[in-house]
């Protein structure tokens, strides 16, 4: 089947078997390898996109669930003028050590703060359920999605602007976590 | 109800292991620009031993970590390295690294001992430059000592040098000897609330005071405690490989292998204890393994502490914890005489 999806801003099309998952469409298909395959059954988290701006688990989406709609992944993020806050907090900060879930926490992070500018250490913890980490024990990603919140609400720059998904109602048939 | 529980567990764990070889070499060079090379055998898991192991080469020779570029885990260019085990890195391969960056800086020395006009002793490698110690102003920029080294002396600034933790063998008949190179202390404090209806352990808040030696870089030693409190919260509470009678894994996924999410780890504040150690790269000692040694036992004690039940087998679930509260229930109404 064909599917068609906007992809960091780009609109790409490939011609998959329908049990494709949108994992392997991003990997395997447009080369997109930022969101890792860890478990492959919606387990760790480390696969996490963000599709009409809620992170989903791509191994748990059929590509053709996808099919038209606007997906982020973590190479989307980043910018000509630098790294997306998110990333650059996260580096500078020591909050991934062997970076395995860094891109889905990323992504999860993102969709929270798309979602609301300023939130809970409760709302990000629980933003961050579905992402598991096996170094850090999580503490620095939770103060650093603190950080890059501050960092986005004061310097709302156009290089930040640009990286920010456009907030879309929630979509009830998308499988959330 | 839910009850309130604090528990303390204190450990020690030792590092740079004697009884075989444990040996790490390093090689450090000096280009011509002031930069460098470090060669290790050692490699990067995450844990930030890289940039360590750049602190401490930089902080030898007087330049900064940006300037030095590190080889590793390739044992077809890099000098032998036991492993990144036993939180032995910063420690022994540290050491090696230090010596062999303060042979290149001794060939600095001399070269710049010509330039200034003073005796090698005298001279110190600090901001870029070497400089006469006390007189930071009769100085030459090491990017010039090191060309010229290169150039002019025919004496690049190439140190290499290997280190093992010095062995006392252990005596066959007491046992005593020297089996490891040092030791490192912590002390874990756990709080925790425990459901004595259910059994549930809620870990609130965990304190945890380590002596890693002097804290080359604190903010990745709190990521290795902060790492270690996890793991050791799994450990306590819910992680445990289950098996049936053929030895087949009952839970090989991460759906019934349950380990601690963001919603069950606690706050954890990290204690780094001012310290130096003689035998390690700039009082340098060790944090990765230690960190998750005395959580479990923390949060046992904190059990303890607040329903009076002492678990003796992990993880702490909550059918062990209830199970535990309610034998010990039926013990207190054996006890009421009639």
């Amino acid at each position: 089947m064909n599917v068609t999806i906007t992809v960091n801003g780009e609109v790409r099309s490939a011609s998959v078997p329908p049990e494709t998952t949108l994992l392997v469409l991003l990997r395997e298909h447009f080369l997109l390898t930022g969101a890792k395959t860890g478990c492959d059954v919606g387990d760790c988290g480390a696969c996490t996109v963000i599709v009409d701006g809620k992170a989903v688990n791509a191994c748990l989406m059929l590509a053709g669930q996808a099919d038209g709609r606007t997906v982020t992944t973590i190479e989307g993020l980043a910018t000509r003028e630098g790294l997306h806050p998110l990333q650059k907090v996260f580096e500078e900060t020591g909050a991934l050590q062997c970076g395995f879930c860094g891109p889905g926490v990323i992504m999860s992070s993102k969709a929270l703060l798309d979602e609301i500018p300023n939130p809970t250490t409760a709302e990000i913890r629980n933003a961050l359920a579905g992402n598991l980490c096996r170094c850090t024990g999580y503490q620095k990603m939770i103060e650093g999605v603190h950080e890059a919140a501050e960092m986005l609400q004061s310097t709302t720059t156009p290089a930040t602007l640009a990286t920010k998904t456009p907030a879309t109602p929630a979509l009830a048939a998308l499988p959330q976590r | 109800m839910k009850r309130r529980g604090r528990g303390i567990a204190s450990m020690w764990y030792p590092v740079g292991f004697t009884v075989a070889a444990n040996p790490s070499g390093a090689v450090v060079k000096v280009n011509e620009d002031g930069t460098a090379v470090v060669l290790t055998g050692t490699v990067e898991t995450g844990q930030g031993a890289l940039g360590v192991l750049s602190q401490i080469a930089a902080e030898a020779l007087g330049i900064a970590p940006n300037d030095i570029h590190i080889v590793s885990g390739d044992t077809d260019t890099c000098p032998m390295d036991t492993g990144a085990i036993a939180s032995r890195t910063t420690y022994i391969t540290g050491n090696a690294i230090a010596a062999a960056a303060a042979e290149a800086r001794d060939t600095l020395f001399e070269v710049a001992s010509q330039m200034l006009g003073v005796k090698t002793s005298q001279l110190e490698a600090k901001d870029h430059k070497i400089q006469v110690k006390g007189f930071p102003a009769r100085s030459a920029p090491i990017a010039d000592v090191a060309l010229r080294a290169h150039l002019v002396n025919g004496t690049p600034p190439i140190g290499s040098a290997s280190w093992n933790p010095p062995t006392v063998p252990l005596d066959p008949e007491t046992g005593q000897g020297k089996p490891f190179g040092t030791y490192v202390y912590a002390t874990q404090i756990a709080e925790i609330d425990v459901d004595d209806e259910t059994g549930e352990v809620e870990v609130l808040r965990v304190t945890a005071s380590h002596d890693c030696g002097t804290a080359i870089n604190p903010m990745l030693v709190e990521g290795q405690i902060e790492g270690g409190v996890f793991m050791g919260l799994g450990f306590a509470l819910q992680e445990e490989i289950l098996f049936d009678k053929q030895g087949r894994q009952l839970n090989p996924n991460l759906t019934n292998y349950i380990m601690p999410t963001t919603l069950d780890m606690p706050v954890v504040e990290s204690d780094i204890v001012d310290s130096y150690d003689e035998t390690g790269p700039f009082g340098a000692k060790a944090v990765g393994e230690p960190s998750l040694v005395p959580t479990a036992a923390a949060i046992t004690n904190a059990i303890y502490d607040a329903v009076g039940v002492r678990i003796t087998a992990l993880p702490a679930t909550a059918e062990r914890v209830l199970a535990a509260i309610k034998a010990k229930r039926a013990m207190e109404q054996k006890q009421i005489p009639a």
